[in-house]
């Protein structure tokens, strides 16, 4: 194989393999109530049908594979600075990529390409979303090359035999490591929100499938209904509840563990390599320069436990056009100590933010939200009571609710502040979860000062700082020092010029 | 950066340029009236398609009174709110930043840099065609929230002010670009 990829080639043979279960296991995931279905249903004897239906699929998909094989071609210009991709089976398309407009080139293998001993590569750009490159099957050292020409920008001029630096990059020694004691720790203690929301979405499925499986095999719903509601006695309301909170704990050590097992991070020469997952392992190369937003947070538990959670976010905006925004990609490495956070902010930013000046908010900021998120709903729900009997015992909720939300606003506007300092901003902000974010001016790309009326006469207004990576807000500050602070940056962003990416 | 011309003295802040001090520019009087024309043809269709309703069906016309008074005070309102934003509009180019000032309750002001911007686009309507009007877009990375809309400005400003910070954009890409390639 050709070793500096100058000349169209195609992937490795086995992406035939890969491609084909990929498309096949598409289908069977889109159609697998109706297999199970055809199962139940259909008599013994057609079962053949439907074996033959499957094996019909597997041949597709084959065949579809073999041709986008064949006409997945990709190279490297090197005159223009460019990675070219040709592919489409009926259509011709071309994706071309300048070099310098590269975000991160992810090396991953899920549990096929590990069997078949391949890697996929994906290819993260800047520019228009969507346009992202993934090659999914490529040998190892080839895949390890083609990263180092890729974010490498002057490919030529590389004198280094690549064999070495493939080897380079396994070699190099983690200067971070999140045990599994550790990941252990994360999982009791982070991410409560997004497992619930995944339970939420695994029960909603089940129970939506459920009923659809129940209507067409005809079985009496109301039985099923009248047995369900009769086991729900308040003794096993209070148990189901306990057993969902441990599912909730499980599935969280389950997703914290499948994410970020053997996390580590090195450094490779002026890129950080991080590689985590217990099944599928996953490489990604990041460069510090590009990193637009730092963040570390911490709860009430972890703080106690002294574990941080730091999220690098970096620029990832389509065609602000297009009507919807993108999110950052983040890379999230939960479980850092306190040292190893400044080692890694060191890392990131060259230096550790020290906070010169704090700005904190006004006690207006805590107006709105008491008016809008608890004394309107409240009221709503008063009057509805007052008429309704039936909701009337539950008016009582109503003063946990004032003074849980009291409580839970107050925080947040104390916890709510921004420091300062020639290099940095850091925002401080969050109830349960306090993060910081950290942004060097230099990533600012616009700012928005904004001030209602009548807050004109004491002076409170708005901050605004957009970056690549999403908005840094700052409420209810002093106007005035608001507005020598965007002077200030305004002559830091167009005095010194410096790239953001 | 050459060294020997590098210095870093301390900078005093209460001396740099003030943005919220700039006065602004307003969009032309004649953008007000494509303002009021765009209105009167939204307010024109709803109002066919009230009276459309009221001619075909009985049990409305009883409510008759109370449709126009809400139809009334709906185009009132409009034309107030769409007033006061035009009042509020403003906007100023300095040698390093755009600046645009917009809001009808809040008044909000959005500054870029000028080595910020990704891309600019001028946009003409038919309209303001009609009335030698024109838009800028100004984005930057920072999304859509990032991104500054400056409508009514004459045409021949608007491309002046397109080609003068194209040509700012050349040159701070120049800039950006030489040290890395000495």
């Amino acid at each position: 194989m050709n070793k500096d990829f100058s000349k169209p080639q195609r992937q490795s043979a086995a992406g035939i393999i890969v491609m084909a279960t990929h498309t096949f296991l598409k289908i069977v995931k889109a159609s697998f109530f109706i297999f199970v279905l055809a199962f139940i249903k259909m008599p013994l004897h057609q079962i053949f049908y439907v074996l033959a239906g499957v094996a019909l699929l597997l041949v597709i998909s084959f065949f579809f594979a073999y041709l986008w094989y064949l006409k997945f071609t990709f190279f490297l210009d090197k005159e223009k600075q460019e990675f070219v991709v040709n592919k489409g089976i009926f259509n011709r398309d071309q994706v071309i990529i300048q070099l310098d407009k590269i975000q991160q080139v992810n090396i991953n293998q899920s549990i096929l390409q590990k069997i078949i001993g391949v890697y996929g590569l994906k290819i993260d750009t800047a520019g228009a979303h969507g346009e992202e490159v993934s090659i999914r099957a490529i040998d190892e050292t080839s895949a390890y090359n083609l990263k180092s020409h890729l974010l490498h920008k002057k490919v030529t001029i590389e004198n280094q035999p690549e064999a070495e630096t493939a080897a380079q990059i396994t070699e190099e020694t983690p200067f971070l490591k999140i045990s599994s004691w550790t990941l252990f720790k994360v999982g009791l203690t982070s991410n409560y929100g997004q497992s619930l929301a995944l339970l939420a979405a695994f029960f909603y499925t089940v129970i939506y499938e459920g009923r659809q499986l129940l209507d067409s095999l005809k079985i009496d719903k109301n039985t099923i209904e009248s047995t369900v509601t009769g086991m729900l006695t308040i003794v096993t309301a209070f148990i189901l509840i306990g057993v969902l909170l441990l599912v909730l704990l499980v599935i969280n050590m389950v997703r914290t563990f499948y994410k970020y097992f053997e996390l580590q991070i090195s450094q490779h020469k002026d890129t950080l390599l991080l590689s985590s997952g217990l099944i599928a392992k996953k490489n990604t190369l990041v460069n510090p320069a590009k990193v637009q937003i730092t963040k570390y947070s911490q709860n009430y538990f972890q703080k106690k436990l002294n574990l941080l959670n730091v999220s690098l976010k970096q620029a990832h905006f389509g065609e602000s056009k297009k009507g919807h925004e993108m999110q950052g990609n983040t890379m999230e490495i939960p479980g850092c100590n306190t040292p190893e956070r400044d080692e890694l902010l060191r890392m990131i930013l060259a230096k550790l933010p020290e906070s010169n000046k704090t700005f904190i908010p006004d006690w207006r900021f805590l107006n709105l939200p008491i008016f809008f998120k608890l004394v309107l709903p409240v009221a709503i729900f008063i009057i509805i009571a007052i008429n309704v009997p039936e909701i009337k015992p539950f008016i009582s909720a109503a003063a946990i609710y004032l003074i849980a939300g009291v409580v839970m606003i107050y925080i947040s506007y104390k916890k709510h502040c921004i420091s300062i300092s020639e290099e940095f901003v850091v925002k401080k902000s969050g109830i349960w979860d306090i993060s910081h974010e950290i942004i060097t001016p230099a990533k600012i790309q616009a700012i928005t000062t904004f001030q209602y009326p009548w807050h004109k006469g004491v002076d409170v207004g708005h901050l605004c700082l957009h970056t690549a990576a999403g908005q840094i807000r700052f409420k209810y500050g002093n106007y005035t020092e608001i507005k020598e602070m965007v002077n200030y940056w305004l002559y830091q962003v167009e005095h010194h010029n410096k790239n953001w990416m | 950066m050459p060294t020997e011309t590098f210095t870093n003295e301390v900078i005093d802040i209460s001396s740099l340029p003030k943005y919220e001090e700039i006065a602004l520019q307003h969009p032309h009087s004649d953008y007000w009236k494509i303002i009021c024309i765009n209105l009167s043809v939204f307010l024109g269709f709803i109002g066919i398609g009230a009276v459309i309703l009221l001619f075909f069906i009985n049990e409305i016309r009883t409510h008759a009174f109370l449709i126009t008074t809400i139809y009334v005070t709906l185009a009132v309102i409009l034309f107030l709110l769409f007033r006061a934003s035009f009042k509020k509009r403003g906007y100023a180019i300095r040698t390093h930043d755009v600046i645009y000032k917009s809001g009808i309750i809040a008044e909000s002001t959005t500054i870029v840099p000028l080595n910020r911007i990704q891309h600019i686009e001028l946009n003409e309507g038919i309209l303001s065609r009609v009335f030698h009007l024109g838009s800028l877009q100004i984005f930057t990375a920072g999304g859509q929230t990032g991104h500054i809309h400056i409508s009514g400005i004459p045409i021949e400003t608007a491309k002046n002010i397109r080609d003068l910070l194209l040509k700012k954009l050349d040159l701070t890409e120049n800039q950006t670009t030489d040290p890395t390639a000495s």
